[in-house]
């Protein structure tokens, strides 16, 4: 499967989650307006932090730019509570796990996102528990 | 006579007794108000998360439908300006009824209170008839209630004029007065047809009939706002969002 088709694939899964989606697996807080909602965008690199914490979990991951350089990206997801009941908790992630997200990218095109799903884990696509 | 009298009294507590054993109520009951229609339990809002869940907008008068033009503006640009929430202040009414986190339900006599995750903020609504002296506007304003049949008839005044009906950025003034029906429409929904009337902000009064999904085993969670909050407003007013910067 090429990288295009991979790609294809996740955009296919995420309209399907999209659908589907409830307020419960919504972010609040603040408003939605500085994410592109429209375009899913993957994010693949290394965990650098994991804040479990509220009003937001964070992930911190190193993400190489094109010249391979590492650049620090952050994706926010939605609060503890929402993660806890979908599965997760304070482990689920660590510094140094190897992870492929499906984000929405900021609008200004900076560094960061909100947390569409975890796609893969340490090479695991069922790692973690269905977060959309 | 006085014996028989004692006697009694023994029997009765203990018929009490082995009845309140066998019809003890589960510790998770947040029901202790027999004389109220029960609504209690853990409670999250169904649909989208603006005031009315199909995005419609009341008539907005001036200066109200500037402000919300100018959000707007904002929001499409993708630098929302958003309202005291951003911030960790709370949401206030009606927001909160609206924001897409679950809430419990406790009811004592005189009193149905609301304990809402989100930020663990709190609504008392008072059916003793009587309005609470408070003279200072507040998020939550002062909700005086009673009910009618399955309805809990809910009045709520002496809110501030600051904080906005949602995410959306929807204002209203501090004219606003809320009425809202609130009943148990089926044994797992709440329903609650809430009306702004808002002579300062609105034309005609403006209701949005809210549903809430029972969630009998969830429990309501901690959430400090201030924890960890990266979504500070800047000097802009434009929310941030705490993005590290490049690295050289």
């Amino acid at each position: 499967m090429t990288e295009r088709s991979v790609h294809r694939r996740h955009l296919i899964g995420t309209a399907l989650a999209l659908a589907a989606l409830v307020p419960a697996q919504a972010l609040a807080h603040h408003s939605f307006a500085m994410f592109d909602r429209e375009h899913p965008t993957p994010v693949t690199g290394v965990v650098k932090d994991f804040q479990w914490t509220n009003p937001h979990v964070w992930i911190q991951v190193m993400v190489p730019d094109a010249k391979g350089t590492p650049q620090e990206w952050g994706v926010e997801c939605t609060s503890v509570n929402f993660l806890r009941r979908e599965g997760w908790d304070k482990d689920s992630l660590k510094p140094g796990d190897k992870i492929k997200l499906l984000i929405f990218p900021l609008k200004d095109g900076s560094h960061g996102g909100q947390l569409n799903k975890v796609v893969e884990l340490n090479g695991s696509t069922s790692a973690l528990p269905g977060y959309q | 006579m006085r014996l028989l009298g004692l006697a009694t009294l023994a029997a009765c507590l203990a018929a009490a007794l082995a009845t309140g054993a066998a019809a003890a109520p589960a510790l998770t009951s947040r029901y202790a108000d027999p004389a109220q229609p029960d609504i209690s339990g853990v409670w999250q809002v169904t649909g989208w998360f603006s005031f009315r869940s199909d995005k419609t907008l009341p008539k907005l008068k001036p200066p109200y439908d500037g402000i919300y033009a100018t959000r707007m503006k904002a929001f499409d640009a993708g630098k929302p300006i958003d309202d005291v929430t951003a911030a960790c202040l709370p949401p206030g009414m009606p927001h909160i009824q609206v924001v897409p986190y679950p809430f419990e339900i406790i009811q004592t006599p005189g009193q149905v209170t609301m304990l809402f995750e989100y930020a663990g903020q709190v609504r008392r609504i008072y059916l003793n008839g009587g309005q609470p002296k408070d003279p200072d506007p507040s998020y939550y304003g002062t909700s005086v209630g009673h009910w009618e049949g399955d309805t809990l008839v809910v009045t709520t005044t002496n809110i501030r004029g600051d904080t906005q009906d949602d995410f959306s950025g929807l204002p209203h003034s501090d004219a606003l007065t809320i009425r809202e029906r609130i009943r148990r429409s089926a044994p797992d929904t709440l329903e609650d047809s809430i009306t702004l009337d808002d002579p300062k902000a609105y034309a005609e009064p403006f209701t949005s009939v809210r549903t809430y999904k029972l969630h009998p085993t969830w429990t309501i969670g901690e959430y400090v706002c201030e924890e960890n909050n990266r979504n500070q407003i800047q000097a802009n007013g434009v929310t941030g969002f705490g993005v590290p910067q490049a690295s050289k």
